[in-house]
């Protein structure tokens, strides 16, 4: 191997710490020790009027799992990005097998970019278009009421079916991009034999494509239910004040109610449950590559 | 008609409803940015459908308020200046990285991207106790302070760098190098003349995505920003949640046109589906 040759006296030891350890210095400082500052907080006590009280205690993980309006929440958070991530999961089918079969050219560019460009934009000016068009004055309405398929305007916003709805469109380019490059690696040979063997099209498409996208789908599947897990801006914006989901109601513990227990027990919650299925998509991703 | 007309028939209404559906979900993806910059131009300030008539006007009063004009200032200064730090810190990182072996290296580079994997709530959450402890116990107020909120963005923008210039740097040939150094010169020396021109469009890249991913945070930005110091979504946020006009769909719309210009640009160095 060529590593033998590879400058062992030209950059000594020592020298080569400078290149990494500034950056994880200022990683680990802050970001991994407040977190765990965070989790040890989560086991203090919170005293109404006495603020966070010293302790060791796992309380506040039982309240959270045994209160009413945190069940709510957790109920609510979880069943909304499972939902969301299945409707990704459905509509990007179709969508990403379209544009992983495009020649690679001037039009693929524009539809890549046309894909990553909202999932660049961040959510706050994504969910502001979705507040248009479903307000009680909004497009939709608009358009129902002026077919006639509705005397009344609909109630659209402040429902689960709005944040859905809006988080789905979020969701969508991040489904879409993982699930457009797993198909892409499928030679298209497979289709072909698959076709001139008798399979139709639609045939085909769920007995050889799918089948062989499988890693994507786990991927892109369990990416959105993360994200939808932790949304803050279309739950907050569009589902009105009394749906709640996780990343609002720890905003609101931390910064109005100011139980920092109660909050840092709901991010450490949010928090391992995030990383245990980042993990698992890293651990599908790979098995599948090293076969 | 005979059969084999009536197959070709098939074949062609098969492909353009297939066609047709992915569109439609395509479109389902733009259409909140397309009804925003639409919106952006209508002259009423209470929105109805269609319009009565277009104006411009709310581009120039979007500037011409305080709020929007300094947050966003605010916000684009904070990204410039976090992605020059996460450059010096992030670079270097990506160097070691790929060029030298040592015990642990998987490890930083895990740690160098864990700000991606890490929810960016539970972040902003654990970074702002964590300012608030650091007052408790020193009395130095940091919360709410621009250099906080800037440590907060730097960590946003390092794992887009180290990732895409990782990238970059995975695909200079060792042969370039020992031919360099070989003919006498030094590592830095090699570096600089040899393998930074070439993993130059890496550090663009990540450096415009880092600057992008800066701008448009939210999730840690809220935490932390101070009052009358507010970052653009956090501003855009606290706007939409009393009003809905064609001001802050002017807002949206000249994020919508900066972020896409960053993203042409970074196109031009690499190719955008491999940074996710």
């Amino acid at each position: 191997m060529s590593a033998d040759l590879r400058e062992p006296a030209a950059i000594s030891r020592t020298s080569q710490y400078f290149l990494w350890v500034p950056a994880v210095t200022v990683v680990t400082a802050f970001l991994i020790f407040p977190l765990l500052m965070m989790f040890r907080m989560s086991l203090n006590k919170f005293i109404p009027g006495e603020f966070m009280v010293e302790a060791l205690t796992f309380e506040n993980y039982i309240n959270v799992l045994s209160d009413g309006y945190y069940r709510g929440v957790l109920f609510t958070t979880v069943w909304v990005a499972a939902l969301s991530a299945f409707l990704c999961l459905i509509m990007a089918l179709p969508a990403a097998y379209y544009v992983a079969r495009i020649r690679p050219g001037a039009m693929k560019s524009v539809i890549l970019i046309l894909i990553i460009l909202p999932l660049l934009m961040g959510s706050a000016v994504r969910t502001a278009g979705w507040m248009v068009v479903l307000s009680d004055s909004g497009a939709l309405n608009k358009v129902l009421v002026g077919l006639g398929l509705r005397d009344a305007p609909l109630q659209l916003m402040y429902t689960p079916q709005a944040v859905v709805i809006a988080l789905v469109s979020v969701l969508l380019p991040f489904m879409l991009i993982t699930l457009q490059s797993a198909m892409e690696n499928i030679h298209p040979s497979l289709e072909e034999a698959s076709l001139s063997l008798g399979a139709p099209p639609v045939k085909t498409f769920f007995r050889v494509i799918i089948p062989l996208s499988t890693v994507g789908i786990v991927a892109g599947t369990l990416l959105c239910f993360i994200l939808a897990l932790n949304a803050y801006a279309t739950p907050f914006l569009l589902g009105g004040p009394r749906f709640q989901m996780m990343a609002p109601a720890l905003y609101q513990q931390i910064t109005m109610v100011n139980n920092w227990p109660a909050g840092a027990t709901l991010a450490f919650i949010l928090l391992s449950v995030s990383l245990l299925l980042t993990l698992t998509m890293a651990y599908v991703v790979k098995k599948r590559v090293v076969r | 008609m005979n059969a084999r007309s009536y197959h070709r028939l098939v074949r062609i209404l098969r492909r353009f409803s297939f066609v047709s559906i992915a569109w439609l979900v395509l479109g389902f993806v733009i259409f909140p940015l397309a009804i925003t910059v639409w919106v952006a131009f209508f002259s009423n300030r209470i929105i109805s459908f269609p319009p009565e008539s277009y104006t411009l006007s709310w581009f120039t009063r979007a500037w011409d308020s305080v709020e929007f004009r300094n947050s966003f200032l605010l916000s684009a200064q904070i990204g410039a200046v976090a992605t020059a730090l996460a450059l010096a810190l992030g670079v270097p990182a990506a160097v070691a990285i790929t060029k030298i072996e040592f015990r642990g290296r998987e490890w930083v580079n895990t740690l160098l991207l864990s700000p991606i994997m890490i929810p960016a709530v539970v972040a902003g959450c654990a970074i702002y106790l964590f300012y608030i402890e650091i007052e408790v116990q020193s009395s130095v107020r940091v919360a709410g302070t621009t250099p906080g909120l800037l440590i907060a963005h730097v960590l946003i923008a390092i794992p887009w760098i180290v990732r895409l210039v990782t990238v970059s740097l995975s695909g200079v040939d060792k042969a370039v190098e020992e031919a360099s150094m070989n003919l006498g010169a030094n590592p830095f020396t090699t570096f600089r003349r040899i393998v930074l021109p070439i993993i130059k469009p890496g550090i663009v890249a990540g450096g415009l995505f880092g600057f992008i991913q800066s701008f448009t945070d939210l999730e840690k930005s809220m935490f932390l920003v101070g009052p009358g110091k507010q970052v653009i979504s956090v501003a855009i946020v606290t706007h939409l949640e009393w009003q809905l006009d064609p001001l802050i769909m002017a807002v949206s719309a000249i994020q919508v046109i900066i972020i896409g210009a960053a993203l042409i640009v970074s196109d031009r160095y690499v190719k955008l589906s491999r940074a996710f």
